[in-house]
């Protein structure tokens, strides 16, 4: 039973007087018959609808200049600027600007507190850091330096994602950091379980300066790389007794995917990764701990290591049909034929798995401009974070609301992918829940809360907040640290927490937090500087329709239903009191702000 | 003229003033008899399935202390008998889990040995969708709860089946139903200003859409809609004084919507984030890990008896496979195979079901050889606990109920 409600309904009903009739909104795509044919569409197919498509998913979207610029070059040239890159300069884009965090003695950085304790028991000293001779808590400082590095490297962290979100916004070569940010979801090292910065900054620049390039190499310079051989446990992977956490992953998650190798395949090839382990950034093979010895691998016997069993891996015909059917779900549409598909893999193939001529390939092709591919695809929640500040004319991602907690409450965190399977996308990108805070992400870029606070310039949690209220009072540590719980009985887990002899654990992670907000660089605040009345008014629009509709064109790919632009349109109408906008050009933002909120909420906004 | 809600209900609704009301009344009413409906086919019981996912060690969550090879299969991270709380002279649990030692010991908890099935898959995602389907090695699309859903409550209720994560789960895809999946129940709202609500609430018809996407997000709408406001309003009446320990998982939600009332009869939550994935250094962050789950779980039934409902709701536990039984070079476990279950509530006949899988006959991966079938332990939740008889359509085969509700 639908809700009946008189509001709307009143609205909508004095709307339909003042309409005139729905032009057609909808973006263009090409006949149905196109989809599944890889044929290069030509420069009498080309038009301006289809030049923004393009820019969706080849980066992340673009303002109309942007858009009639790629329009006025033949298909070809278009994608030959988005993805040979190469010559378009970019050296006015700033390197990242370190704070400096990362002291002598942190590494190797050992895999939890009790490790890092024990260490510290049995040689007076870890992380750089000498036990205290004497007195109370003589573990203190270790453990101090301890949440210290975890809390910057957190924050520092954050700001690389900062730059990173400032490139993909600005970057003359968008599909560059769209690149970036497949291989990064492809890959998916995360910073819980890295815990280094330093380590997650130099893989994306390996995706940035080899995105495009040839995956072979991609692949091994990932499995030589300190933060995935971290992620991974690859460096407790020793002969005599292999690790196959990273040897499975190799197959499983970064090449050919789940069946086409066996249990023995797997425990193969890890020991032909043995020993490959690193030293700060650094990556070693130790040989002692290195398996030479004859393995058999995917049917090929041989004393491989791992380079080698990268080769026999890419010599799967398996291998090229994976790797270039994840990259068509990623930039194309999430259904995709096994026939397809196999024609995607035999171009990766015969370029000798060279990106860039297997993405020319797709975004030339009749396919990616059928109806199935245009407007259909549900944007992650990076992409709709930047291109809705691309949308707005941004030139800089607000620093509130915060980019990485809101992308993140979207159920995206750059350098945070949940599992080693990276993010699931497509469909899985919308909850009920979800869908109302990407409407909630609009209204705070559009109407920024007077109340922000910066995450990055507060305790991290309550708890750390709770303890730092107490010692200031002047509280003991051991009463400062108590945990606050409710009434009734106290679960296991609240009373074991902490045992504050030789240290105290929560006091380690106040201050730990403590030192980190002192030394990671404060990441800018302002807000989103947002002028809509003026990129209305520069349209010369008369009337309330013709600019709901401007707005509509140019924030979405798949307009929404008559009667929401009716409702949209009467909604304006209320908000200035009058359709003429002659009449209402002097007080329009906040009007203009709210029907763009009305419309960013709306499902269809989501589609790319 | 000021009615109170007996005399509109005896004198009828006049007036064009209570038009909407009206509308929105017979909406709810309307819902709640369909909701009634599904009741009578699910007979009222709450299932709540907690995912522990990342592959939960077993044999070190329950120790199979009177057994030698265990010992030998793990020297270094093996837990000592006098380090375990004993159930018996074979098992005891992991020391950080007071909670299920006593659930157990108040005959509340069944444990299920050896649940696993033919051909396992040492991948966590292959391994976690066969769980999820209840088709391991198959294609199937749509989850065993989600499938649950479909078969006791075909017409659809909203609100029927209930995925706290921040992401939906596969287990809850469901054909009929649109999950309501979120996370954060403060932010399952639609923030508005109060000249924006109407044309936010307004649920106007597309027709008939050719693109997918757009009727699925259409559709996710709806139910967001239909949600949201419940769930809030529960959330922030929902003040516990049981302590659910640090992580608490999403079991405080849970009973937040159970006291409300909420017509929930699935409920689906994980540990998330393959937290149980332990290949190094497993045994401080495994016991912490185990403390969580135990004191989340503990709690919750404790907050059923404050509720009330204690005698209505069923948890049952997994993980998507067990671990290696010897312990690999960097003292943890690889990916394994058979693993325990758990099943708690009020009315679980505690106990243990099912055989112990044997530690010295393993296949030649050196994984437990599986002795149930885990789809068992899920026709014992669909016809013992929810009193849904036929399970072999909805599990695709014939898989025997253990009884372990009295």
């Amino acid at each position: 039973m639908r809700r009946v409600n008189p509001v709307g309904a009143l609205l909508a009903a004095a709307a339909v007087l003042a309409l005139t009739p729905a032009p057609t909104l909808a973006q263009t795509a090409g006949p149905a018959a196109w989809q599944n044919d890889l044929t290069p569409i030509t420069a009498k197919d080309w038009n301006r609808d289809l030049a923004a498509h393009l820019l969706e998913r080849a980066g992340f979207g673009g303002t109309p200049a942007e858009i009639d610029a790629l329009a006025k070059m033949t298909p070809a040239q278009a994608i030959a600027r988005l993805v040979r890159y190469e010559g378009t300069d970019i050296s006015h884009l700033l390197p990242f600007d370190e704070s400096g965090i990362h002291d002598p003695g942190l590494e190797p950085f050992p895999p939890s507190r009790p490790a890092v304790t024990d260490l510290a028991k049995k040689n007076g000293e870890a992380l750089g850091i000498k036990v205290k001779p004497t007195g109370n808590r003589r573990l203190q400082p270790v453990v101090d330096e301890f949440f210290y590095w975890l809390r910057a490297s957190v924050l520092e962290t954050n700001r690389v994602a900062y730059w990173w979100a400032n490139r993909m916004l600005t970057s003359p070569r968008p599909l560059q950091e769209k690149m970036a940010l497949f291989w990064h979801g492809h890959y998916a090292v995360n910073e819980p379980k890295v815990r280094d910065y330093r380590k997650l900054l130099a893989e994306l620049q390996l995706y940035e300066n080899h995105g495009t390039g040839n995956f072979r190499d991609l692949m091994v310079a990932m499995a030589e790389d300190p933060g995935m051989l971290t992620f991974l446990d690859a460096g407790v992977n020793v002969k005599g007794a292999p690790n196959e956490n990273f040897a499975r992953e190799i197959m499983e998650m970064f090449t050919m995917g789940v069946g086409h190798y066996s249990e023995k395949d797997i425990r193969e090839a890890a020991r032909a990764f043995t020993g490959w382990n690193y030293v700060d950034l650094k990556f070693v093979v130790n040989k002692d701990q290195h398996d030479d010895g004859v393995k058999t691998f995917l049917g090929k016997t041989g004393n491989f290591d791992g380079v080698q069993v990268i080769d026999i891996i890419m010599q799967q015909p398996v291998t090229a049909d994976y790797i270039a059917g994840k990259l068509y779900r990623f930039f194309v549409r999430q259904d995709l034929s096994p026939e397809l598909q196999k024609k995607l893999g035999a171009v990766l193939r015969d370029s000798h798995y060279e990106i860039s001529p297997l993405l020319e390939a797709i975004f030339l092709s009749r396919d990616f401009y059928s109806p199935a591919s245009v407007g259909t695809q549900i944007k992650s929640p990076v992409e709709l974070a930047v291109s809705t500040y691309k949308k707005l004319g941004l030139i800089t991602i607000p620093g509130a609301p915060d980019f990485n907690n809101a992308t993140a409450a979207l159920g995206q965190r750059l350098f945070s992918p949940p599992t080693v399977a990276g993010w699931a996308g497509g469909r899985s990108w919308i909850t009920p829940g979800l869908l109302l805070e990407r409407g909630n992400f609009a209204r705070d870029v559009l109407f920024p809360d007077i109340n922000f606070v910066a995450p990055d310039r507060v305790a991290a949690s309550e708890e750390v907040r709770r303890v730092a209220d107490r010692i200031r009072q002047g509280m003991d540590i051991t009463k400062a640290t108590i945990p606050d719980t409710k009434s009734g009985e106290m679960a296991e887990s609240n009373m074991s927490a902490d045992r504050d002899e030789d240290f105290n654990t929560r006091y380690g992670s106040f201050r730990g937090s403590q030192l980190a907000l002192e030394r990671v660089k404060p990441i800018p605040r302002d807000t989103a500087q947002v002028h809509l009345a003026k990129m209305v008014l520069a349209e010369k629009p008369k009337t309330t329709t013709q600019v709901v509709d401007y707005l509509i064109r140019r924030f979405m790919r798949v307009p929404p239903s008559d009667d929401v632009r009716r409702e949209l349109v009467a909604f304006l109408d209320h908000e200035l009191g009058t359709s003429d906008i002659s009449a209402a050009s002097t007080y329009l933002e906040e009007p203009l702000r709210l029907v763009l909120h009305l419309i960013m909420s709306q499902p269809e906004y989501q589609l790319s | 003229m000021k009615l109170n809600r007996r005399d509109v209900l005896r004198t009828g609704i006049t007036g064009l003033s209570m038009a909407a009301s009206t509308a929105l009344r017979v909406g709810v009413f309307g819902r709640a008899a369909a909701a009634l409906a599904a009741d009578a086919e699910s007979n009222g019981k709450i299932l709540v399935v907690l995912e522990l996912s990342g592959g939960n060690d077993g044999l070190n969550t329950l120790v199979p202390y009177g057994d030698d090879a265990y010992y030998k299969h793990r020297p270094k991270i093996g837990l000592a008998k006098k380090s375990v709380r004993p159930i018996d002279e074979h098992f005891g649990f992991n020391r950080g889990m007071v909670g299920f030692e006593r659930l157990y010991k108040d005959g509340k908890l069944a444990i299920v040995h050896g649940c696993g099935y033919d051909n396992p898959s040492f991948s966590h995602f292959s391994s976690m969708a066969y769980w999820h389907t209840a088709a391991p090695n198959s294609g199937e699309q749509y989850g065993w709860v989600g499938r649950l859903a479909d078969t006791i409550a075909p017409e659809a209720p909203p609100n029927f089946l209930v995925n706290i994560d921040s992401h939906q789960s596969l287990a809850v895809r469901s054909r009929r139903h649109v999950p309501v999946v979120f996370d954060d129940p403060n932010k399952f709202t639609r923030d508005s200003f109060f000249d924006e609500t109407a044309v936010l609430k307004s649920t106007p018809d597309a027709g008939k859409v050719s693109n997918p996407s757009r009727q699925f997000l259409l559709d996710t709408a709806r139910s967001a809609k239909d949600a949201s406001t419940l769930v809030q309003e529960a959330w922030s009446k929902y003040h516990s004084p049981v302590d659910y320990g640090i992580v608490g998982l999403d079991l405080p939600k849970v009973a937040a919507l159970i006291e409300a009332g909420m017509p929930t009869r699935l409920y689906y939550t994980a540990y998330r984030n393959n937290a149980f994935d332990t290949h190094v250094f497993q045994n401080d962050v495994h016991q912490r890990l185990l403390t969580y789950a135990s004191d989340a779980l503990t709690a919750f039934l404790q907050d059923l008896k404050r509720i009330g409902r204690a005698d209505d709701v069923v948890v049952m536990a997994f993980s998507e496979f067990g671990r290696r039984v010897p312990e690999n070079v960097s003292l943890g476990t690889d990916h394994g195979s058979a693993n325990l279950m758990f099943v708690a509530g009020n009315k679980v006949k505690g106990g243990q079901y099912g055989v112990p899988p044997s530690l010295t006959k393993l296949d030649e991966g050196d994984n437990l050889i599986h002795t149930t079938d885990f789809r068992r332990v899920y026709a014992s939740m669909i016809s013992g606990w929810l009193g849904h008889q036929d399970t072999s359509e909805l599990l695709n085969g014939t898989f025997q109920p253990f009884p372990m509700f009295g």
